[in-house]
């Protein structure tokens, strides 16, 4: 494990998640209303002593320079804080949702750059055929749609229609089951969300393995590789496909903050109980603490998915794993 | 260019071509405010002469929404892709030709902006300052420009160290000067590939945001049509249907004519 | 006792008559008691909202009530024979003089951990939570000095002013959820960890949320009602879609939808299909209406004349019909036709007529300018209900054609309840203020001068007439109960005269269930009761 280089990355980490943190405090400093305009709205009533009592109780009434210390030193010693809409620390909140979130994020992921990776490479292929251009053109239609219109649409036609799958949410309510049985049952709940966020990103993955494939088919190495008689199947494979993944992969890293996001309007439609839902509700009940302790949490998401990605990269291609190998000193 | 990327291309033109057209002819093909309740609601398509497309739940025209919301989904879409990548290249290029501590900031910067995952930032965005057209590019403009700054930065790292800059250097003009008419207008070329996807993204984070209900009340987009018939997807599924379809075929037309842009000016595949 | 408040709710029983008139509700529940109860079994009905506090004690609001009213019951609720029924509280006195209401309660009633529930916890939730922290007890206990408890089963609570009977029984049933004291005392009760996970005496204990999932209730063993609950267990599946409720009634995965949760536009193809009925009774105590605030601080909307033709131009018909597909009706002032023992049809009216409406904006000195506009106003449509959006929607095309034009600002609900009610940063709003059977409990509060700005759903509307300060004050003092009857008649004239705001429907909430459930609507408040008479067929 390259230690060092990890531990480099989780440095540069910093000053970005900074950045951000003052950013979020900033843009709920513009917003109209608090926590406790946000919580009266939502009971119908309320009178002027309440509401100041409970902006009391928040420690709403600071000024803004100490309601932005208390904030930042709170998070330099890692506390999220406690949240307003759920009476309930931060973390707590988050670290229920978050799972949820990455397991669908995740799930998506591996199967638009799967689906990718092997399409774009029967694309490449066929390069100018009609398989090509059907995958290239399904792909880039299904990249233009809207996630949350494919998925209402599958939404009706699969789980209304034809029953054949859950409506939504990520379990059978109260049904207890054995481990094994509850896998499948979340299982049967994520294929419609998952294959809606998979099909949306897949035109990205199907045109990188492509293009990268053809490239790789003008290179000197696979025409040296054809030159010395190696086996057609083995250059496609070896020689074509293996340099193909780099850029896929890269892409990964790149689109892991986009699926994140994309993933707010998936989980509003298929009713998951994830991040995204929560961000929604935490801008609108003026959760200033939950709300920056999401938009912290995707981002670190995002820097994890991209050392993970990097680390993978450097198993992919031999030349940066050398590079990484002298500069570790091992 | 393969056939196949001819074609593609053509079909990109032609719909985006359609798209601008209907936009400009707004007015003409439906006269007056789209968002006025001028029907019986309900109405499906083509059961009276004059909503051929129908009537959705308060009684709207829907063809007279998809017109206008043409106008909404391209304008949006074109001012925050402008805005996005106007950005884009100014930090871009300040970053990429001061260097140093100024390049460092900006960087950081950059990366904060791209690490953020991008709709949850336009989320917050919207509901903080609030619903309006003009919010909704600023949103999507702040939490898409990234790419075209590290874009712009590493042109200009290349393009700064040639011997036509070096000479204007020689010459003795203002570096900021350098910058952006020397040093820019070589780098730009590769930004050019990043227009059509940008303007597409703005697109959909529009009908995203209209769809959760954060889209502008004044204006009927197309994001805004599919979340109000969202609750009728069962009893009249043209609701949902038609302005989703118009999204994707926007969405499609510029990220194809985006690429044969590219691929002219690049002159690649 | 009983009798007494049986008798004075005879008003109440005409409004029911009258929303037997509107639909299956009540045929449906009575149909339901006349087939065999079956017991056990669990019923699964939708929830968009999960509030973060979800004491009753504390937040009287009907998102609340819910879940909640099921595990923490109040000292009585409304009923469709007798008006009010005593559910902690058996029977009720008052004093000549207004000071004292003595309730007797009910013996035999535990909390769910075995303590016995006593004149104790009815003191300490008034006095500690009722009085100092309930949205809307703040305000009606305001002159609640202290309670008694001369013996276990007896409260006597005593007022340092008159208090009109009527007002507090009319509350009754939305702000005297009790609390377990022993679970209470002591401890910080705006963050006791019970807000989330109430304690109660009602037919179902609170079990658990899963946020973003559910809330689920599992039955109480030891409830007091003979034989109730019949239900083992109610889950409150969260879906904040309305086109997905629809279709989890379809699927049976939900069984029942309540506060019109599912599209107005889909009841008629839901109740085409067989196995699921529309049922619009059950919500004749939590009528809500529908209005258009106005900020006198504009000087066009201080105008009289304006604020006429605003209520000539709005067509009150077409909100009816479109908005609420027909499942509305056209308002008259601040107390809906259906609360028969206080409304008055007797009040200056306002028809929809737009050419009279243009008449009285040149007469106040507005004429159409050269581009056909007369002014600028910008309106606020409350983001509560898909219904205050569209009829925001509407006014915004109605006054444009009379002249005036409209910019719609939409906001989500913190943000919207500070401009209106804080900020006063609007010129029309559309906001949705309940009508909680007593216009002295939620209603003169939005005609009242002279305000703290930051009260919520409140006169923050530039408003303050002494002439109509006066009669509210006055009705809220009055004892006799035709007399203050007749001064609430007057303060409707008042308002339909002044029209400091315009209300335009009145509105009532609509259940979809799947037929299987039975003991729907079986009484005016029934989403937010105990559902302990609520069974599933199989």
């Amino acid at each position: 494990m390259p230690w060092r280089f990890l531990g480099r990355r989780l440095l540069q980490a910093v000053p970005v998640l900074a950045i951000v943190a003052v950013a979020v405090f900033l843009l709920l400093e513009l917003a109209e209303g608090d926590a406790v305009d946000a919580y009266l709205a939502g009971t119908g009533a309320g009178d002027a002593g309440l509401a100041a009592a409970l902006r009391e109780e928040y420690g709403l009434t600071d000024s803004l320079p100490v309601r932005f210390l208390t904030y930042a030193v709170r998070l330099a010693t890692l506390d999220l804080g406690h949240s307003f809409a759920f009476s309930r620390p931060v973390a707590g909140v988050i670290g229920e949702r978050l799972p949820v979130t990455l397991l669908l994020m995740g799930s998506a992921v591996m199967l638009s750059g799967a689906l990718g990776v092997l399409l774009g490479g029967l694309a490449a292929w066929r390069a100018g055929r009609a398989a090509d251009l059907s995958i290239t053109v399904a792909a880039l239609v299904l990249n233009a749609m809207p996630g949350f219109w494919l998925g209402l649409l599958g939404l009706i036609l699969f789980a209304v229609k034809l029953r054949w799958l859950p409506l939504g949410g990520i379990g059978t309510i109260g049904a207890d089951l054995p481990p094994l049985a509850a896998a499948v049952d979340l299982a049967r709940h994520l294929v419609l969300p998952v294959a809606t966020l998979a099909l949306t990103y897949l035109a990205l993955y199907v045109r990188l393995m492509r293009a990268a494939m053809l490239d790789a088919a003008g290179s000197g190495w696979v025409l040296a590789a054809r030159a010395r008689g190696l086996p057609e199947a083995r250059v496609l494979l070896r020689h074509m496909a293996r340099p193909a993944l780099l850029p896929v992969v890269t892409m990964i890293g790149l689109q892991a903050g986009g699926m994140l996001g994309g993933s707010v309007v998936i989980e509003s439609v298929f009713a998951i109980p994830g991040l995204g839902r929560l961000a929604f509700e935490a801008v609108s009940q003026r959760d200033l603490p939950l709300l920056a302790g999401i938009l912290l949490a995707g981002t670190v998401t995002v820097v994890a998915v991209n050392i993970i990605v990097d680390l993978l990269y450097r198993r992919l291609d031999p030349r940066v794993g050398d590079a990484a190998a002298r500069e570790g000193g091992r | 260019m393969t056939p196949l990327a001819r074609g593609t291309a053509a079909v990109g033109a032609a719909l985006l071509a359609a798209g601008i057209a209907l936009a400009l002819a707004a007015p003409w093909l439906a006269p007056g405010d789209p968002m006025n309740m001028v029907g019986r609601p309900m109405l499906p398509p083509l059961a009276d002469g004059r909503f051929p497309l129908g009537t959705d739940q308060l009684g709207r025209d829907v063809l007279a929404g998809l017109v206008h919301g043409a106008r909404v989904s391209l304008a949006v879409g074109a001012a925050a892709a402008a805005a996005a990548i106007g950005v884009g290249i100014l930090v871009g290029t300040v970053a990429g030709f001061l260097g140093g501590l100024v390049d460092d900031a900006l960087m950081r910067l950059t990366e904060a902006a791209q690490t953020i995952p991008t709709f949850l930032l336009a989320l917050a965005l919207v509901s903080v300052l609030g619903a309006t057209a003009g919010n909704v590019v600023v949103a999507i403009a702040l939490s898409s420009w990234p790419p075209t700054a590290r874009l712009v930065r590493a042109e200009v790292l290349r393009v700064r160290t040639l011997d036509y800059v070096d000479a204007a250097r020689l010459a003795g003009r203002a570096p900021l000067a350098i910058a952006f008419l020397e040093v820019l207008p070589g780098a730009l070329a590769p930004v050019v590939a990043l227009v059509g996807i940008t303007v597409g993204e703005a697109i959909l984070v529009e009908s995203a945001l209209a769809f959760l209900g954060l889209g502008d009340p004044n204006l009927q987009s197309w994001g805004t049509m599919v979340a109000n018939g969202r609750a009728n997807l069962r009893v009249m599924p043209s609701l949902v249907v038609l302005p989703g379809v118009a999204i994707a075929a926007a969405v499609l037309a510029v990220s194809l004519t985006g690429d044969a842009l590219a691929a002219r000016l690049g002159g690649r595949r | 006792m009983h009798s007494t408040s049986a008798r004075v709710f005879g008003g109440l029983r005409a409004l029911l008559l009258g929303a037997a008139a509107m639909g299956a509700g009540v045929a449906a529940a009575t149909e339901a008691v006349a087939q065999e109860v079956q017991r056990g079994g669990r019923l699964t009905v939708a929830a968009d909202t999960e509030p973060r506090n979800i004491n009753p004690a504390m937040v009287a609001s009907n998102g609340v009530f819910f879940v909640s009213s099921k595990v923490v019951e109040p000292l009585a609720e409304m009923d469709y024979e007798a008006g009010l029924r005593g559910v902690l509280a058996v029977g009720w006195e008052g004093s000549e003089d207004g000071r004292t209401i003595t309730f007797r309660l009910r013996e035999g009633v535990a909390w769910s951990d075995g303590t016995p529930f006593t004149s104790a916890d009815v003191a300490f939730s008034a006095m500690e939570v009722w009085k100092p922290l309930q949205n809307l007890g703040r305000a009606i206990f305001a002159d609640l000095e202290a309670v008694e408890t001369p013996d276990d089963h007896t409260a006597v609570f005593r007022f340092t002013r008159p208090t009109p009977l009527q007002l507090i029984e009319n509350a009754l049933p939305a702000v005297s959820a009790v609390l377990p004291r022993h679970l209470y005392q002591g401890t910080d009760i705006a963050q006791n960890p019970l807000n989330n996970a109430p304690v109660g005496t009602g037919p179902f204990l609170f079990a658990e949320h899963r946020p973003g999932e559910y809330f689920r209730l599992t039955r109480n063993p030891g409830y007091w009602g003979e034989g109730q609950p019949y239900l083992d267990e109610i889950v409150y599946r969260v879906l904040p879609d309305a086109a997905s409720k629809a279709a989890a009634l379809e699927t049976g995965d939900i069984q029942l939808t309540a506060f019109s949760a599912v599209p107005l536009t889909d009841l008629a193809r839901l109740d085409a299909i067989d196995g699921i009925s529309v049922i619009p009774g059950g919500y004749e105590g939590i009528t809500y209406h529908i209005t258009l605030e106005i900020n006198h601080r504009r000087a066009e909307l201080a105008n009289p004349l304006v604020r006429r033709a605003l209520a000539h131009a709005i067509d009150r018909n077409f909100i009816v019909d479109v908005v609420f597909m027909g499942y509305a009706a056209a308002s008259t002032g601040p107390v809906p036709a259906t609360a028969a023992d206080f409304y008055t049809a007797d009040v200056p009216a306002h028809a929809f007529d737009p050419a009279e409406a243009e008449r009285l904006l040149d007469e106040a000195g507005y004429p159409r300018g050269a581009d056909g506009t007369r002014f600028s106003l910008r309106l606020r449509p409350a983001p509560w209900f898909q219904m205050t959006r569209a009829t925001g929607d509407y006014v915004r095309q109605a006054l444009q054609q009379v002249g005036i034009a409209v910019e719609l600002v939409t906001a989500d609900s913190g943000a919207h309840s500070v401009a209106v009610y804080t900020d006063h940063d609007f010129d029309l709003a559309i906001g949705s203020p309940v009508w909680r059977n007593d216009p002295a409990i939620s209603t003169t509060i939005l005609f009242q001068g002279g305000l703290p700005a930051g009260v919520p759903f409140s006169n923050q509307y530039g408003y303050d007439d002494p002439e109509m300060n006066a009669l509210i004050a006055a009705a809220a003092a009055e004892l006799d109960r035709d007399r203050r009857v007749a001064l609430y008649h007057d303060f409707q004239r008042k308002a339909a005269t002044d029209l400091p705001i315009i209300h335009l429907v009145d509105f009532t909430f609509i259940t979809v269930a799947r037929d299987e459930v039975k003991g729907v609507a079986s009484n005016p408040r029934w989403a937010t009761s105990s559902w302990a008479d609520t069974w599933v067929a199989r």
